[in-house]
């Protein structure tokens, strides 16, 4: 087995708390026929050794661009990059092809949503997961295959000789996610951006797979990015959370400031509208009116306003700053904030009025579902 | 779970929609071998009321979906509907039946044909009837369009790449409304969506069956959409039906040993509450080809007990309107066995099965 294979204990080491992947200021831009996509605009993150990020948003908000951009897997053609990726204090941003495959796989690794398509359907198991440790690694076959079922093992997959000689779809959903993140561990990277990789999942799979990369992560002090639509799904599993709209960071905390303390509306808003188990049933559910931004030429002021409860002709003029809370690890992107005087009387004047300065311009939505809920605190 | 039997059942005056023993198999090539989709399933769907079938992928719940519809006809037992054995009825008979039951489907995209106009695939159902005239079925096709929250004039023309997904489903379920039906059968209608569109989509839901005084089948994977839509909630695994009650009978007290397990699986958003690695289920279901003996669900089940692989548990009702499917229910029930609730209970979760 091969030195990158051994699992280190957490304690080992020294530099626990030490910055492994820095973005500053990335956007990524598309040209297209239609205009100019602006997916991720101006997206800043620190990623501590063995933490985990959560990145949430609804389809559209750039979560996926943005992972896929910071480890450089977009098509060069009518994509711009601008900005910064540090990993490990060198700038990654303009790696090419070639230098950038060093760094796939043997420091980072991605974990995607559907594990059919990821995975390739007319290529054995262990060839695949063998691929990238004879890149990498230089080991020979047997080595390879030998390190490919302990692999196999460790992400919970049963009778594992037998599996490296079959295909994907002689597996279940839940049996290739795992086969997929036992390629992605292979050559022991040292971030993992897992891109929704349970959506495509029940619900009972999802939780064996969320545990499965947690404890991987614990046992290779692997830093990860999770990235989800389900506010549930990070909110157990992550240190910090970046909630993303419109391409946008609109709030970012500690995923135990960020659920004690809402500031942002659009997040309060994604809170409210899930269903809840502990609900009685028929509840109406707190919906968001309308649907997430255009991404060319987005309009002047916050993105989010149209949909906003908050939202004032302020909204609709100036964007807001990422601005500190009080805790300064907690930033959020309003000028209404939730919790504070000035969204509380931005509030009640909208309710009052029924309406808000976008409402009335918002098409195909129900506008009814920005009534008040029963409670006024959010999360 | 796995349980036949049809002690949940109420009595077969009240109810709009009825299905007794339902069984769809589907045989595999010329092997000799079938898929046990759905086997020996019996439910009852009163009017007005909202029955929520939950499931994970492959238990059949879909499957069962079409078979009510009739499309394919189930392969045995008997379905009533408004008074009407629509498994006895010949094709013309039952073509007449269909407007009065409607579907909407997962994937909207996919269930709107991408090259006609929005327009005329919400009037194809007044057309095929000749319900009305031509400026009748435009009112029409405008009022459903209106009351789905999609502005007609501006949709009317416009073909489905055009619209998002939470408006495609919009426009399915404004067909599947043209005809007034009775009955509409939802198929995972929101798993394709965002959280915050699936929000919109099912308090649309909720009005609209207000509105209609519609009677839902809703056939989701996610416990809490379907316990926010549902009067009644049926669990199903692998064919079989564990548990049937009200939603606050099977939520607040789950005595399937299935329903706990989905129920603990359910992410929380809210940190405090760390995943529990404790209750987990382990490994996937079985094959439906070779279902297990018994109890289907034995194989995964932390509560199994020599008797859960011999005998097949049946229906019994823990309380009024609350049945179970299960040796050994989390509840306290006269025991079937000498093994009774109590040990049961001080049963360690699950051992790894699959590791």
């Amino acid at each position: 087995m091969s030195r990158r294979m051994v699992t280190a204990e957490p304690g080992a080491h020294p530099e626990t708390r030490s910055t492994l992947l820095e973005v500053v200021d990335l956007k990524t831009r598309f040209r297209t026929d239609a205009g100019t996509v602006h997916a991720v605009d101006g997206v800043s993150f620190t990623l501590d050794r063995g933490r985990t990020l959560g990145v949430v948003g609804e389809s559209g908000s750039g979560k996926t661009v943005l992972s896929r951009s910071v480890m450089g897997l977009l098509p060069s053609r009518n994509v711009e990059r601008e900005g910064h990726v540090l990993y490990e204090g060198t700038d990654i941003i303009g790696f090419d092809q070639k230098r950038m495959s060093q760094v796939w796989g043997a420091e980072m690794a991605m974990v995607f949503q559907d594990p059919m398509t990821s995975l390739n359907p007319v290529m054995k198991i262990g060839n695949q997961i063998t691929e990238s440790l004879r890149f990498h690694l230089g080991v020979d076959k047997g080595e390879a295959s030998a390190t490919a079922v302990a692999l196999l093992k460790s992400v919970g997959i049963p009778a594992a000789e037998q599996r490296l000689k079959e295909y994907p779809h002689q597996l279940s959903g839940g049996m290739r996610q795992r086969v997929t993140i036992a390629i992605a561990l292979a050559c022991g990277p040292k971030v993992l951006f897992a891109d929704e990789p349970t959506t495509a999942l029940d619900v009972t799979v999802q939780a064996q797979i969320l545990d499965l990369l947690a404890e991987q992560q614990r046992e290779r002090h692997m830093a990860m990015i999770l990235v989800s639509h389900d506010l549930g799904v990070v909110a157990g599993r992550t240190d910090e959370i970046m909630v993303m709209y419109g391409g946008r960071v609109v709030e970012q905390a500690p995923t135990d400031v960020l659920f004690a303390d809402v500031k942002m509306p659009y997040t309060e808003a994604l809170l409210r509208s899930i269903p809840r188990i502990e609900h009685p049933s028929h509840a109406r559910l707190e919906a968001i009116p309308g649907r997430p931004p255009k991404l060319i030429s987005p309009p002047k002021g916050c993105n989010f306003a149209p949909r906003c409860r908050y939202a004032q002709p302020k909204c609709t003029e100036e964007t807001p700053p990422l601005v500190a809370a009080d805790d300064p690890r907690h930033l959020y992107r309003c000028w209404f904030p939730v919790g504070s005087a000035e969204g509380a009387d931005a509030l009640a004047r909208n309710l009052a009025d029924g309406t808000t300065v976008a409402y009335p311009t918002s098409p195909g939505s129900a506008p009814a579902a920005a009534t008040p809920g029963t409670d006024g605190e959010g999360a | 779970m796995a349980g036949s039997g049809t002690a949940h059942l109420r009595p077969d005056a009240d109810a709009l929609l009825r299905a007794e023993n339902l069984v769809v198999e589907f045989p595999i090539g010329s092997t000799g071998l079938k898929v046990n989709a759905v086997s020996d399933i019996s439910l009852d769907v009163l009017p007005g009321e909202t029955l929520g079938l939950v499931g994970e992928s492959g238990s059949g719940k879909s499957t069962t979906g079409r078979a009510l519809m009739q499309m394919p006809s189930p392969t045995s037992g008997r379905v009533t509907f408004d008074g009407r054995v629509l498994s006895e009825l010949s094709g013309a008979e039952l073509r007449k039946v269909r407007p009065e039951m409607q579907m909407i489907f997962q994937d909207p995209n996919s269930s709107l044909n991408p090259r006609r106009t929005v327009g005329d695939i919400v009037a194809e159902p007044l057309k095929i009837w000749n319900r009305g005239t031509a400026a009748e079925q435009r009112k029409l096709v405008d009022d459903a369009l209106e009351s789905v929250g999609i502005d007609a004039d501006a949709a009317r023309d416009r073909r489905p790449h055009q619209f998002s997904g939470g408006q495609c489903q919009r426009i399915c379920i404004a067909r599947a409304l043209m005809l007034e039906p009775k009955l509409l059968i939802c198929d995972e209608p929101v798993s394709a969506l965002d959280v915050s569109v699936q929000a919109q989509i099912l308090n649309l839901l909720q009005d609209l069956k207000a509105q209609h005084g519609l009677t839902m089948l809703f056939i989701a994977h996610d416990l809490a959409v379907v316990k926010n839509v549902s009067d009644r909630v049926a669990v199903m695994y692998l064919g079989k039906l564990c548990e049937v009650g009200t939603p606050e009978q099977l939520y607040d007290r789950p005595t399937h040993p299935y329903t706990a397990a989905l129920l603990a699986a359910i992410p929380v958003p809210d940190p405090a509450v760390r995943p529990d690695g404790g209750t987990r289920l382990a490994g996937d279901p079985p094959s439906p080809v070779a279902p297990p003996s018994g109890c289907r669900f034995r194989t995964r089940c932390p509560m199994a007990q020599e008797l859960c692989s011999q005998v097949e548990p049946t229906m019994r009702e823990v309380s009024p309107g609350h049945h179970v499917a299960c040796h050994f229910p989390l509840a306290d029930l006269p025991a079937e066995s000498a093994d009774g609730p109590a040990a049961v209970a001080d049963t360690p979760a699950t051992d790894d099965g699959e590791a």
